[in-house]
């Protein structure tokens, strides 16, 4: 949107607003007898979106419901990668959500790029991988020891080796 | 308590007989019981609710953005909220127990309920433990309250807080908590002394009618397996009921 602010209707009487500073109560410049939360826009400087597909040029199919089209369009930069890439992503596919080129800075091509998550239609999300990420979150020496075993250093082939491939969706079964 | 029926049971019906038919109401992604109590409505006395329960594969699938906005248009009947903590003041803790800079637990937050909080029209509370612990003079962090500034565009709510000891009433012209009923097996002594704030009591206050066999029978068959078959929290209703 390119907003600086914007109005929201929420939150008011919280200890949110003694501990942030992206958000505040204002006067509502159209009537001085209300006051309304505002919040601050966020602008990535790089977001990172996965698609069931993209072509070349940028455009890609995202997955429904998701807020990916909104990060996007909020981003300075914005990298996509893709389970697929085709010869041409227009705006009517069934698939998805479509995002035009014009808002994409690069496309990756990256089979299974979801993981551990799930992309609809074509895998399930890796349930075990998302446990063992919990169970490593709870301390900083076990999450660190989870970003030995899986990140650090790795490339992406080789994170993939490591993990379990996602059980495919049936065709007709999202 | 009894042992016709636990705690769930207890709260899924009692919350169940405030929602009025015609009414559109919702509940948020982890929310067990307020989505049997829904569903025990719609079976029973409310067959034209619309419902929006946001861990459900059937009720509101993708409706998270409505129900927000209609929330915000002030076109949501009902909403059900609960916290780790509640204050007498009408505020609800669901982010950390301690300080907040250093918090003893963390909780997942909300910021779903800072809003709901003062924009459903019914306001449904809930708290599973009635203890000092949960009902606590000062919540650690509030994360929604029931009272605004009054230059803050707040619904015209009704609200009640519902506990295996009792039913709460937030009054908001006294701005505080009264004593609706308490439920067999307690008094309003016994409400009020596991209360770390204070209760408006009424000396006439009665006690809550209990769960009928009707009701209980209705939530352990029609409700569960409804629950079991649209995909709604149906590992939980597996277990969260007593044989029928």
């Amino acid at each position: 949107m390119g907003v600086p602010y914007i109005p929201v209707r929420g939150l008011a009487g919280t200890d949110v607003f003694a501990r942030r500073t992206d958000m505040m109560i204002v006067h509502n410049p159209f009537d001085p007898d209300e006051k309304t939360v505002v919040a601050m826009a966020i602008n990535p400087d790089v977001a990172i979106c996965h698609a069931i597909k993209a072509d070349r040029w940028g455009n890609a199919i995202l997955r429904r419901g998701g807020d990916e089209l909104l990060i996007s369009q909020a981003s300075a930069k914005v990298i996509v990668t893709a389970e697929e890439i085709v010869d041409q992503v227009t705006e009517d596919d069934p698939d998805g959500l479509f995002i035009s080129a014009l808002n994409v800075t690069a496309v990756v091509h990256a089979p299974h790029g979801a993981h551990p998550a799930g992309v609809p239609g074509m895998y399930e999300m890796d349930r075990d991988h998302i446990k063992e990420y919990i169970a490593a979150s709870r301390s900083d020496e076990t999450f660190q020891a989870y970003l030995e075993k899986y990140v650090m250093g790795k490339t992406e082939a080789e994170y993939q080796a490591l993990v379990t491939r996602p059980a495919v969706v049936a065709v007709d079964g999202v | 308590m009894t042992d016709r029926y636990n705690t769930d049971e207890l709260l899924a019906v009692l919350m169940s007989r405030h929602i009025d038919d015609f009414d559109t109401v919702a509940c948020g992604a982890i929310s067990m019981l307020p989505a049997s109590a829904i569903l025990l409505a719609e079976a029973t006395h409310a067959p034209n609710i619309d419902v929006i329960i946001r861990g459900s594969d059937v009720y509101g699938v993708g409706m998270g953005r409505d129900m927000h906005f209609l929330a915000q248009r002030g076109k949501l009947d009902m909403f059900f909220l609960s916290g780790v903590q509640f204050d007498g003041e009408g505020n609800l803790n669901l982010h950390v127990i301690g300080d907040p800079d250093a918090p003893d637990r963390r909780f997942p937050g909300g910021y779903g309920s800072g809003l709901l909080a003062y924009t459903a029209k019914k306001l449904m509370l809930f708290r599973t433990e009635h203890s000092l612990r949960t009902f606590v003079p000062k919540v650690d962090f509030v994360s929604a309250a029931l009272k605004t500034d009054p230059t803050i565009t707040r619904m015209k709510q009704q609200i009640w807080l519902f506990t295996p000891k009792a039913i709460l009433r937030w009054d908001d012209g006294l701005q505080r908590y009264v004593l609706l009923s308490y439920h067999r097996g307690t008094t309003p002594a016994d409400v009020q002394a596991a209360t770390g704030f204070e209760l408006l009591i009424q000396p006439d206050v009665a006690e809550t009618p209990e769960p009928t066999d009707e009701e209980l029978r209705t939530l352990r068959t029609t409700v569960k397996k409804r629950m079991i078959e649209t995909g709604t929290y149906a590992q939980w209703a597996e277990n969260a009921f007593l044989p029928a």
